[in-house]
């Protein structure tokens, strides 16, 4: 006989998930709601009620400049993970290449390692070249730690796939570019995708990688809020929160209609 | 279309012998079963055929030519996989589509031509649009068996094809194949480890155990004539029991069969004894010319038109297969009798 989960366990389960819920909802909701606020100071909760610091926002030309700076580097970097990722995926867990397991290993070691590192590493390397701090840099310390989850999600739609369809498509006269043209491809396209959101997210959000790499005229706009905190706490770095967090919604939706999250999740 | 000709071929996996020179010659037009139990070489074979796999030795001939180091894509062979291996974000039309796209096989309109035909043969014209995922496995299956023939391949294979269906759906589609064949005459090689399926389905079985072939020719040739206890054993129907010579004698069960050693091929160590030519009987009123066989009657299983009783004989146990009207005398059977004619002499 199978017995019931106790009425106890059910409770402190239904306690433990509100409480992560709140945890993770609350400092939204703090943020959002003090976008609003007709006050010059960042406070909690807010007083009056305002658009001000969106109009703020809109004039200001650091702002625009910092979100052009973040969305074309997220864009860019999206745009590689998926270009790089993908085929890493592919080779990684269809050709079952010796050392295949240590190499994955490795691409994936940037979720675990502390991203400060690859900041430093790369500043140490560009002031090396000559460079110093660049929009190329940013390109290349945000793909190192946006591959891992193209190639994670791309690796776990390949992992789910069966691999008789490459055969089948063999046998029925496929050679080996429309095999990945019209089978292999397709079958990624759904982790590729979630994959490209993550690439988004993390450049976008970076601060670490970003604070290395940062230049007079290279700042992203979550270096641009932190400055905006460290000077002239206002409103404004609410607003810009707020329109991040649409801006992410409005991504997963778009990514849930075409692909489905549940499939790639 | 073709003549399907396996030469001295063999393959291994490292140390792993899996086929052993194996030939096979197989007639344009024919429909034969590649019979085993699982890890014989059978889906091996199929791979080396549809060119997923290369020969470690010898040649594979289709229709005359040497195609061995060709690869599949060139081989024009179609391979049906156990998991259909549909491709899940196609429509079945896509799906059934492909073989002739990928080959530029006729223009766009004539494959769509192509492509209806083929689903009409399987009886799915209607689910042309569907998502592979949208369908039942029987349905999925025919998806599958549509897009192996809708470009006469010159060699259909199938590998289990009817494993992942119920009873019901399996005669079905073992029907609907024999008629496919019979309508397209396209050269079909069935893989399958039921032997039930293997005798109802083919003009010839081959028989593999351990990469070699054990027995091949008609269905009826291996039911009736098998040339070992394994084929006896594997087609399931046939007692096998151990024989003993001595002075140009052959004897079993303890000297209850005791037949002249010149009546059965040189060198019979065992017996094989179809089931259903073991009769019940009452130990007295046996009919003249029948060897009787004193036996214990064990348990009855009622198959409906007939039952299988297990009796004990000297400690071996003995299957009989009864038809119905005979089971009410076998309730009482204290023996089985056997028309020596009708035992097999079995070299091993």
């Amino acid at each position: 006989m199978v017995r019931g989960i106790p009425f106890a366990a059910k409770l402190a389960a239904a306690f433990l998930v509100t409480g992560i819920a709140i945890f993770m909802l609350v400092p939204l909701a703090v943020v959002v709601l003090s976008s609003f606020s007709a006050s010059e100071f960042l406070v909690f909760p807010p007083r009056g009620l305002s658009l001000r610091w969106y109009g703020e926002i809109v004039a200001s030309d650091a702002y625009l400049a910092a979100g052009w700076t973040s969305v074309k580097l997220a864009l860019v970097v999206t745009v590689l993970a998926i270009a790089i990722g993908t085929p890493t995926a592919i080779a990684l867990y269809r050709f079952r290449l010796p050392g295949s397991e240590a190499l994955g290993a490795l691409f994936l070691s940037p979720l675990v390692l502390p991203t400060l590192i690859f900041g430093l590493g790369l500043l140490i390397l560009f002031s090396n070249w000559g460079a110093g701090p660049s929009f190329a840099g940013l390109v290349i310390g945000h793909l190192v730690i946006s591959l891992p989850y193209v190639i994670r999600t791309v690796g776990a739609v390949l992992a789910e796939a069966d691999p008789a369809l490459e055969e089948a498509a063999r046998t029925m006269g496929a050679n080996v570019w429309q095999r990945y043209r019209y089978v292999v491809l397709p079958q990624c396209a759904a982790g590729m995708a979630a994959g490209g959101f993550f690439a988004f997210n993390i450049s976008f959000d970076d601060a670490v990688v970003a604070l290395f790499m940062r230049a007079p005229d290279v700042e992203t706009l979550p270096l641009r809020i932190y400055s905006q905190l460290e000077f002239s706490p206002d409103p404004s770095v609410a607003a810009v929160s707020t329109i991040m967090i649409l801006l992410t919604i409005i991504l997963v939706f778009i990514i849930d209609r075409l692909f489905g999250l549940k499939r790639i999740a | 279309m073709a003549r399907l000709e396996i030469d001295n071929v063999s393959k291994s996996f490292g140390r792993n012998e899996v086929l052993k020179s194996l030939e096979i010659d197989i007639a344009d037009g024919a429909f034969v079963s590649l019979l085993g139990p699982s890890g014989c070489g059978k889906s091996t074979l199929m791979r080396l055929v549809a060119g997923l796999e290369q020969t470690s030795g010898g040649r594979i001939r289709i229709g005359g030519e040497d195609v061995t180091d060709l690869a599949p894509e060139h081989r024009h062979v179609a391979l049906m996989f156990q998991s259909y291996a549909l491709f899940p974000h196609m429509t079945v039309a896509e799906n059934v589509r492909f073989p002739l796209r990928m080959r530029n096989d006729g223009t766009a309109d004539e494959q769509r031509a192509r492509v209806a035909d083929a689903l009409a043969m399987v009886q799915l014209g209607d689910f042309a649009a569907r998502l592979p995922k949208q369908l039942s496995g029987g349905q999925q299956q025919r998806v599958a068996l549509a897009r192996a023939i809708v470009a006469r391949p010159r060699v259909l294979l199938l590998d289990e094809p009817l494993s992942n269906l119920d009873a019901r759906l399996r005669e079905d589609m073992q029907i609907e194949l024999i008629e496919l064949h019979k309508r397209l005459g396209l050269t079909t090689v069935f893989v399958t480890h039921d032997q039930d399926e293997a005798l109802s389905l083919s003009d010839a079985v081959i028989l593999m155990r351990g990469g070699e072939i054990e027995q091949s020719g008609s269905p009826e040739d291996l039911y009736d004539r098998p040339a070992s206890a394994f084929v006896a054993d594997f087609m399931g129907a046939s007692n096998v029991i151990d024989t003993v010579t001595a002075d140009g004698r052959v004897t079993a069960l303890g000297g209850a069969i005791d037949l002249p050693a010149d009546a059965l091929p040189a060198g019979t160590v065992k017996l094989a004894i179809r089931q259903e030519h073991l009769r019940p009987v009452a130990a007295g009123e046996a009919p003249d010319g029948l060897i009787v066989i004193p036996a214990e009657r064990q348990t009855r299983v009622f198959l409906g038109s007939r039952a299988r009783y297990r009796f004990r004989a000297g400690g071996v146990l003995l299957h009989a297969l009864v038809p119905g009207d005979a089971i009410a005398a076998a309730d009482k059977a204290d023996a089985l009798a056997i028309d020596p004619a009708r035992m097999v002499g079995l070299r091993g």
